[in-house]
């Protein structure tokens, strides 16, 4: 089990990852991205994570206080 | 003022107070409408002529702009910074990639507000204009918002 427990990737491969998920599109990925309608499972998948955080953090405030704790954590995985 | 003690509440009061023309967008304006995405940033959209009462509002929170307001109007962006990272766009008009100009007057006209408190509200874009500043800068982030976003325009119940 222990060999099994998570590792952080190294840093320059989450820098590599930032990079590419930050970068800007070219017409032609915009294009194919944008251009493949919402399937009726990604819809379902989406409305059931909305409905979730919606229900567990009933206002703006909650739901935003939320996510800076679970940027705060993300940071610090990152971190080590 | 630090991170873990910023006052949302306070500082969305503070705005709001400052009668400055600014719509919340990015990826905290989703959050706010209930979509479950991550960020650190405050991302605004505000009229090129209310520059000085935006940063104004934000002195008490020691958030400082990055640039003097003649030079953000020139370069159309500037940033309010301390633990908190506030963006600015200040542009009339910008175009998203896809070459659809969007004009701020407009968006202003069609924004909704969202309520933060009993006295305390925040502007945002309409659902539609949200997804044209997503295409500002299609990034693949970007791509998954407005694929959120299109799923909400598709109805949720409230």
């Amino acid at each position: 089990m222990s060999d099994r427990a998570f590792k952080p990737p190294a840093p320059e491969v989450v820098e590599r990852a930032r990079r590419h998920y930050e970068r800007e599109l070219s017409p032609e990925e915009a294009q194919e991205a944008l251009g493949v309608p919402l399937t009726p499972s990604e819809v379902e998948g989406n409305l059931e994570l909305i409905r979730w955080f919606r229900s567990r953090y009933p206002t703006p405030l909650e739901r935003s206080a939320y996510v800076r704790r679970a940027w705060r954590r993300w940071v610090g995985t990152r971190q080590g | 003022m630090r991170g873990s003690e910023f006052d949302e509440a306070a500082f969305f009061g503070a705005i709001q107070g400052s009668g400055a023309r600014v719509l919340l967008i990015g990826r905290r304006a989703l959050v706010f409408l209930g979509l479950p995405v991550l960020t650190a940033d405050y991302d605004f959209w505000l009229h090129i002529d209310d520059i000085d009462l935006f940063n104004r509002a934000l002195e008490p929170f020691q958030l400082y702009p990055s640039r003097p307001a003649e030079e953000a109007r020139r370069s159309g962006r500037y940033v309010l910074a301390n633990d908190e990272h506030v963006d600015v766009l200040v542009a009339r008009r910008v175009t998203t990639v896809d070459g659809v100009p969007v004009a701020f007057d407009e968006v202003w006209q069609r924004r909704s507000e969202i309520a933060l408190g009993e006295d305390c509200r925040v502007a945002i874009p309409a659902i539609e204009d949200l997804i044209a500043t997503k295409r500002f800068a299609l990034r693949p982030r970007d791509v998954e918002d407005i694929r959120f976003l299109e799923t909400m325009k598709g109805g949720l119940d409230e």
